[in-house]
Formats: C-alpha cells, sequence, structure tokens
C-alpha cells in the first residue's frame, strides 16, 4: 500500500490550488495503482477519515483543496495503460486511450502529436491499435482547457472544456468508461452505453457484487454550457454521474478516452473591433456562417489594456504582439478545414462578416504556422496570467483581495443580454473588470479585479445577482471549472436548496460517511443534516441506497422533472 | 531602396530525416517554416519599409497595427549608452531613398514557394525561388553562388539581410559569402537596426564582450540575430495577397548559373558521415522517504563510476 505521510512542511504546497484557496490536511499519499487506491480508501473509511482527492492542482474551484483529513494525490498515477481501436459504421477507425487519472494533458498530447506514445507494458493487441494509428491520420483528445498541465482526472472530474468546446463540446462525450473506487474501497466499472438509468433511477453494482439503487436530483439541467453540479437526466447513462462530480461520489483510477481526428488546417484569426458591440455583432453572425470554427473567444477592451501594460513593462511579455490603439475588444476564431483551399474560403467569408459587423479585415492576425499559433496561444493565456499579478500586487497592500473570476454561461440568443447586465451592475458598483473567454458558447469570465476588501465584497455581491439572472435566462453557474467549494452559494440560485440536499443524498448513497471531497459541491454542514436524516431512517428525496444484495427502500425522488430554481 | 531578404525553408521540427546516401537532410516540404533567424531578418525588412527607422537613429514610428515604438526601451541601458555614443559620432544624415522594396530570395524545392507567399502576406512585396535539381546537395560556397546568380536578376539590391544562422546547418555562412562574392561590408551577429539611411546603415552586433554599435555604407549585408524581431502576423488581407501574388521561380539556366559551380557538383564540403544519436532511456523513479530517496541516488551515481 502507498505510505501515508503526515503533512510536512515538504507538502504545503499540496494545501492549496490554483484558485489561491488555501486549506488544511493532516496526512497525504501518492498511490500508483488502483490497488493502492483501494487499499487508501479501506483504511480511511475505517478511521472515519475525509480524503480530498487531487490531480494537478490546476482548478479554479478550489475542489483540490483539502478541508482536513487526508490528501490522496494520483499526480503519481500517470501511465498511459493502452489503446484499442474499432471501426464506425462507415468502417472508418476510431481509437481509444486507457490512461491512469494523473496524466497530464499537455503529455497526452506531446504523445499523440509526436506519435510517441510509452508503451512499455501494453499487451500486443494495444500495441497493434497503437502503431495502426500511428500510420492513419493524427488523432487528438479535443478538450482544451486553457491550463495544459491540468491532468485527465482533474479533467474528468470538473467535465472540463476549453475553447474547442465550441466544435467538440466538454469532455463528457469523450469519455467512453471510467474505472471509479468508492469511498468504501469497492470499485465501479463503467462503460458509456452499458448502464443507463430508468427515468430517474439508477441501478448499479460494485466489482463486489454491492448493489446500489439511486434516486437522481430532480432538476432540469440548463441549456447551456454546464458544469454546476451532479449530472441529471431522465435515462441517462451511469458515466454521466460520475463526470463533473467534483471528486464526491468516487475516485477515477482508469479513463478510456475517444480520440478525434485532428482538422489537417488549423488557422486562427484575431480580429480586432473598436468597440464590444460590433465584437458581440460579429460573434453572433458568423457561427452560423462558419461551420468549420473550431472555437470563438473573447478578451473585451480591459483585457487588452492590462496587456499592452504588460508587454510595456517587459518582462516575459514583451514578446507580444502589439495591440493596435484603438482596440477595444478582440474576437479569436479558430477555423478547423480539409485543406488550405477550404481555409482561404473559410478566412475570405470571416473577412466579409467582419465588414458587415464593424470590423476591418485589416486589423486582424491570421495564424496559419506552428510559430504563429503559439503566439496568438501565449497572447490568450497572457490575458488570465496578467490579471493574476495584478491581483497579486494588490494583496501585498490588501490581503483580503482576492480575484473574483464568474465562469457562467447562458443560452444562444441570450450573449447580448448577459453582456448588457455585466456592464450594467459592474458600472453601477464602480468596479474595475477585465472579461475575456469563450464567447462561442456563450461562456465569459468576468473578472472583478478589487482594489479593496470593501470591493472584493461588493464584487462577491454582484456574483450572486448574476447566478440569479443567468438561471433565468436558462444558463448555467459554471460552465467549466465546477462548483468545487468557491461556486456552490452558486449552485443553490441555480437548482434550489431542495435539489441540492437531493445531490448531497446521492452522494450519502454512495459515500454514506460523506468522506469524498468534502466542502465540495454542498457545505459540510447541509452534508451533515442529511446524513443525520438518512442515519434516522427519515424518508427524503433521491438518494438512496441500498445494502450488498438486498433491494432498499425507494426513498423519495419521484422521477419528475423539477423546474429550475 | 530595394532590401532583399535570404530565406530558407527548415524542418519545423528537430526530429529530422537523413539521406543515408547523400548524408544530407530529406527536404520533402512536409511542415517546412522559414528559419526563425530570417524571420527576424524579414521582419526588420518590412520595419524599414514601414519607415519605423529615420536616418538619425530616432524611432519615426510604430510597427505596422502597433502602437509604440519597436526599437525603443528593451535594450539593456548599458546598450542605450553605447548606441547613443555612436549616433553622436557618425549619424547618416541621409533618409532611406523611398519607396522601399523588399524581396524575399530562397533556394529550394518547389514547395518552399508557398513560404515565399507566407512573406508576401506578411508584407513583402516579391518572391523570388531557386528551385532547379542543379542546385541541389549545395554545401554553403554553392549555395553563396546560386543566391548571388539569384541576386543579379533582381533589381540592385541596397541592402541583403540574412539570418545570423539556420536552425538546421548552424554555419552562419552564407550571409558573410554573400558579402564576399559582392565585395560589400558584412555585418553580423545584428542584435538591432538603430537608423537607415540612403547610403549608411547603423546597426547594435553582438561582440565578444557584449554589444558594439557599428556604421556601414550601402550597399552591405547583415545577417540577423533571432532576438532582433518577431516576424508580424498576416492579416485576412495580407493573406489574400499572398495567395495571388506571383513567385518568380527561376532555375538554373534562367540565372545562367554554371552547373559545375551549383549543388552537389559545386559542393567542396564532403560529408563523410551523419548519424541520428541514440538515446537510452532508462530513467530510474527514486521512491520513499527523503533519507532513503538520497541513498538511492548516492547509490547510483556510484554505479555509474564517474
Amino acid at each position: 500500500m502507498a505510505d501515508v505521510l503526515p503533512m510536512g512542511e515538504e507538502y504545503e504546497g499540496f494545501c492549496r490550488d490554483e484558485s489561491r484557496t488555501q486549506g488544511t490536511a493532516s496526512s497525504i499519499s501518492f498511490p500508483t495503482t488502483e490497488d493502492e487506491v483501494r487499499a487508501l480508501m479501506r483504511r480511511m473509511a475505517a478511521a472515519g477519515t475525509p480524503v480530498t482527492v487531487q490531480g494537478a492542482r490546476t482548478g479554479l474551484a478550489a475542489g483540490a483543496v483539502p478541508r482536513g483529513g487526508h490528501v490522496m494525490s494520483l499526480s503519481r498515477m500517470d501511465r498511459v495503460l493502452g489503446m484499442r481501436a474499432d471501426r464506425d459504421a462507415e468502417g472508418r477507425a476510431r481509437y481509444y486511450v486507457r490512461a491512469q487519472p494523473g496524466v497530464v494533458l499537455a503529455n497526452l498530447r506531446k504523445y499523440l502529436a509526436d506519435k510517441s506514445m510509452p508503451t512499455a507494458g501494453w499487451d500486443e493487441g494495444d500495441r497493434r491499435a497503437w502503431e495502426e494509428l500511428c500510420a492513419g491520420p493524427a488523432q487528438i483528445f479535443p478538450t482544451d482547457p486553457t491550463e495544459t498541465s491540468a491532468c485527465l482526472g482533474g479533467i474528468v472530474a470538473c467535465n472540463a472544456s476549453g475553447a474547442r468546446s465550441y466544435a467538440y463540446g466538454p469532455a463528457r462525450p469523450h469519455i467512453t468508461a471510467l474505472r471509479v473506487v468508492l469511498a468504501d474501497g469497492d470499485t465501479l466499472a463503467l462503460r458509456r452505453g452499458e448502464v443507463c438509468a430508468r427515468g430517474r433511477r439508477l441501478d448499479l453494482e460494485t466489482e463486489r457484487g454491492r448493489r446500489y439503487e439511486l434516486a437522481l436530483p430532480a432538476y432540469r439541467m440548463p441549456r447551456a454550457k454546464n458544469a454546476s453540479g451532479y449530472y441529471a437526466a431522465d435515462d441517462m447513462d451511469a458515466i454521466d454521474l460520475f463526470i463533473g462530480s467534483d471528486g464526491t461520489l468516487g475516485i477515477v483510477t482508469e479513463i478510456e478516452l475517444a480520440l478525434t481526428p485532428a482538422p489537417p488546417v488549423v488557422w486562427g484569426a484575431s480580429c480586432f473591433f473598436e468597440a464590444e458591440g460590433p465584437a458581440l455583432d460579429f460573434v453572433e453572425a458568423a457561427r452560423p456562417e462558419l461551420p468549420c470554427a473550431l472555437a470563438f473567444e473573447y478578451f473585451d477592451g480591459s483585457a487588452l489594456k492590462i496587456l499592452r501594460r504588460q508587454k510595456a513593462a517587459g518582462s516575459g511579455f514583451a514578446s507580444l504582439p502589439d495591440v493596435g490603439p484603438r482596440a477595444q475588444a478582440c474576437v479569436y476564431v479558430e477555423l478547423g478545414c480539409p485543406d488550405e483551399e477550404a481555409a482561404l474560403a473559410a478566412l475570405e467569408r470571416l473577412g466579409a462578416l467582419l465588414a458587415q459587423n464593424g470590423g476591418d479585415e485589416r486589423e486582424t492576425w491570421v495564424a496559419r504556422t506552428d510559430v504563429d499559433r503559439e503566439r496568438l496561444r501565449f497572447f490568450r493565456h497572457a490575458v488570465p496570467e496578467s490579471v493574476n499579478m495584478l491581483i497579486d500586487e494588490r494583496r501585498r497592500t490588501d490581503p483580503g483581495i482576492t480575484k473574483l473570476g464568474s465562469d457562467m454561461a447562458v443560452p444562444d440568443g441570450r450573449l447580448h443580454e448577459v453582456m448588457a447586465l455585466y456592464r450594467r451592475t459592474l458600472a453601477e458598483a464602480g468596479l474595475e473588470s477585465a472579461t475575456w473567454g469563450h464567447i462561442g458558447d456563450n461562456h465569459l469570465h468576468v473578472n472583478v479585479l478589487p482594489r479593496s476588501a470593501a470591493e472584493h465584497a461588493r464584487g462577491k455581491e454582484l456574483f450572486c445577482g448574476w447566478a440569479a439572472e443567468v438561471t433565468r435566462m436558462g444558463g448555467a453557474v459554471s460552465a467549466e471549472h465546477g462548483v468545487g467549494k468557491l461556486k456552490r452559494d452558486f449552485l443553490e440560485i441555480m437548482y434550489g436548496a431542495e435539489h441540492v440536499r437531493q445531490m448531497a443524498r446521492l452522494k450519502l448513497a454512495l459515500d454514506p460517511q460523506g468522506l469524498l471531497g468534502r466542502g465540495n459541491l454542498f457545505s459540510e454542514q447541509i452534508l451533515d443534516e442529511e446524513r443525520g436524516h438518512l442515519q434516522k431512517g427519515e424518508k427524503r428525496g433521491a438518494g438512496a441506497v441500498a445494502g450488498a444484495g438486498e433491494k432498499g427502500a425507494a426513498m423519495g425522488g419521484d422521477g419528475a422533472d423539477g423546474e429550475v430554481a | 531602396m530595394h532590401i532583399v531578404v535570404c530565406a530558407k525553408a527548415v524542418p519545423s521540427t528537430t526530429e529530422v530525416r537523413m539521406d543515408p546516401v547523400t548524408h544530407t537532410i530529406v527536404r520533402d516540404g512536409r511542415q517546412a517554416v522559414i528559419n526563425p533567424f530570417d524571420t527576424a531578418a524579414l521582419e526588420l525588412a518590412l520595419q524599414v519599409k514601414d519607415g519605423v527607422f529615420e536616418a538619425d537613429g530616432r524611432c519615426a514610428r510604430g510597427v505596422a497595427g502597433g502602437a509604440d515604438a519597436a526599437c525603443g526601451g528593451l535594450r539593456p541601458s548599458s546598450d542605450e549608452a553605447a548606441c547613443a555614443d555612436a549616433t553622436a559620432d557618425t549619424a547618416p544624415a541621409d533618409r532611406p531613398a523611398a519607396p522601399v522594396t523588399v524581396s524575399v530570395l530562397s533556394m529550394g524545392i518547389p514547395a518552399t514557394e508557398a513560404l515565399l507567399r507566407d512573406a508576401i502576406s506578411r508584407g513583402a512585396d516579391e518572391g523570388v525561388l531557386l528551385s532547379d535539381r542543379a542546385f541541389a546537395g549545395a554545401d554553403t560556397l554553392a549555395t553563396t553562388y546560386a543566391l548571388t546568380c539569384g541576386l543579379a536578376h533582381m533589381p540592385t539590391a541596397d541592402l541583403i539581410l540574412c539570418g545570423k544562422m539556420a536552425v538546421d546547418g548552424d554555419t552562419a555562412q552564407i550571409g558573410p559569402e554573400i558579402a564576399g562574392a559582392l565585395g560589400v561590408p558584412c555585418v553580423t551577429d545584428v542584435r538591432e537596426l538603430v537608423a537607415v539611411g540612403a547610403r549608411r546603415v547603423r546597426a547594435v552586433r553582438g561582440a565578444d564582450n557584449g554589444t558594439e554599435v557599428v556604421d556601414v555604407p550601402l550597399p552591405a549585408v547583415l545577417t540577423v540575430a533571432k532576438e532582433a524581431a518577431d516576424l508580424r502576423m498576416p492579416s485576412i488581407a495580407g493573406v489574400r495577397r499572398g495567395a495571388c501574388a506571383r513567385v518568380r521561380v527561376l532555375g538554373a539556366e534562367d540565372v545562367g548559373a554554371d552547373p559545375a559551380r551549383a549543388g552537389l557538383a559545386g559542393s567542396p564540403t564532403q560529408v563523410v558521415r551523419s548519424f541520428v544519436p541514440q538515446r537510452a532511456d532508462e530513467a530510474v523513479r527514486v521512491e520513499g522517504t527523503v533519507s532513503e530517496q538520497a541513498a538511492q541516488v548516492a547509490d547510483l551515481i556510484e554505479g555509474m563510476a564517474l
């Protein structure tokens, strides 16, 4: 079994993540196999020790930040275990990679791009599939969160997406199988298409034969990009419950990912506008006109101003391309085409759409080479990094300040409305902000840049107001970062208190002691209250568990669609 | 003023394939890019065309689409002092003859034409490609010969900019050899252009003890360091322009090249042997407590018999 190490100074970094939230823990482990995870969980369950699972700690919602107990870092479960191939109805090959959760996304991408995979320990069938892949066109795992040092387990835990989710959707549809260790050390093997709910009732059986009858939460999910709370839908696939569950239902120990053929030609174009309105008009006009678009990304005037300032300050940002002084908004469009002729035609169409919507094709940067694509990637990534530096600078004078970044998405047709909401309320509150993100999915990260603790508090209030309005528009309070510990208040605004309690009961059905990911999705108070009700045998909606080999009493969950609160 | 930028197509990856017979790099045009040093040379040429540099060494205006000066503020203060001293000394008093035109000259396989179109999309005015089996397998001497033949079939160049070196060959010989063949001054390892006039150019170049400012009469050859400039990206309008542009493709006969001096036949350099270094993947993961790990590392070092 992996060692359980006391949480010494050398592990201090494991008490926080990229959200810069600080936690505490008493011990840490670094398992390398599923057997070790199982043994660790049996030990923790016997002692009633809470466990926070970590990957690369790149999350922005504090999902990996421990609230006491044990930290289980999966960073050493970093092997690609194998792969398989099958054929679709038209005879085209499809490839699937099987990996441990600690595999870093950037590494997987490199293995696939270079067609150079560490295949030691693979069996003959896996190697054959890999050789077949190498002989054919390039394949990719299309999920592209901004932070490529994220690991696959983290991507599963928050159903990550990124710029290209506009074309490929979030991680969810590309995950075809999972192995999950439950809180008691038992395991589930889930393969897409094999186990589905009946309405809102889901039966699961572990590898040791323990059966669970779960009542799924009754809410209806938003029509927008969503990473808020448990996936719940009629007749849903069991695997979808665990994708995006924020480390609260089980520990993912093996992931099978479906690969996608890489577009042969990828060109990017950054388009600059003198005002925000025309940029939004352009996006709404371009989406239906550019079927080959892989991504639409946005940077507002404040974000561009911060970049200009960083470039002028030199250091690592000196090589940023110059942004014209009149530019007040930038839309980055990525095109994926079968050949250069098609890419040129799409670029021409893009130019025409710009002209029709207040842009100018001369005020664009087109990236067609690796070097240029890398420069535009650096440009896009420099924005959040610059904002983090700005906040760090302000924290020196007021340590109570943190960055407040929204992660909300609204359905198509609501883009202008939600932007107007942000602009009006920010102006009323007198708050500085910078906005960027995945405008193709109507999903923008509005970052409030507080100058004082008072502004920080005002910003938080503003976010709660936005959560209510975004929910009214049919949107989601978290579209890609997950809920973690930082956005759980918004989850209650989005789904309502009762539906959040249904989620808590579902969690307790699989993790009766409430050990995994404490503080994620719902407060410990809610979890403990629901646990108390269950222990008293009170009938409650959703959740429900049957003991090994026995049918459990059906408890709540009428299966009807609940309205979004 | 006519500026010629010499550009070479190089593999975009470091994992190149070697021809086992000729011991030269297999250039099949796949994933080829303009040599990164040459892109810096092209950007400097385009900045001259944009009027960024005045003859007295001041920065006239920002780069195309840019906000601030492209040549100011980033150089270490010691260099600034050196530059200021030299400027006070013998500043070129004239301005570059207008209009400034930028041509890009390359020798390579037909697929290199795409890279010249790319250069045009970024602002170059013309692309000339020397492409002929007779040029294949050239060493630096034969390459220089072909390029000078090409230069002779273009409008007279006032300024020739080359990359300091190519990332595949690493010889850094082409620029100086062209200057030698033409009998014009050469400034190597240019880190920054300071002033460009019709008759003189001033540049900061790398030297053994740091940098030095050099003032040379035109025509001249400058070889440019990678850090001198980042090549601008094309606009959509530029891409269209590049796609429609006509690249002049010239063979050995077109430029009157002597077959005995071109390509493999004209190359005194003989590659006796080349090989790809073998990598051994023998990483060992050290596990356990800190003291256990330290002991394992000590054992490993001992085992290496250093």
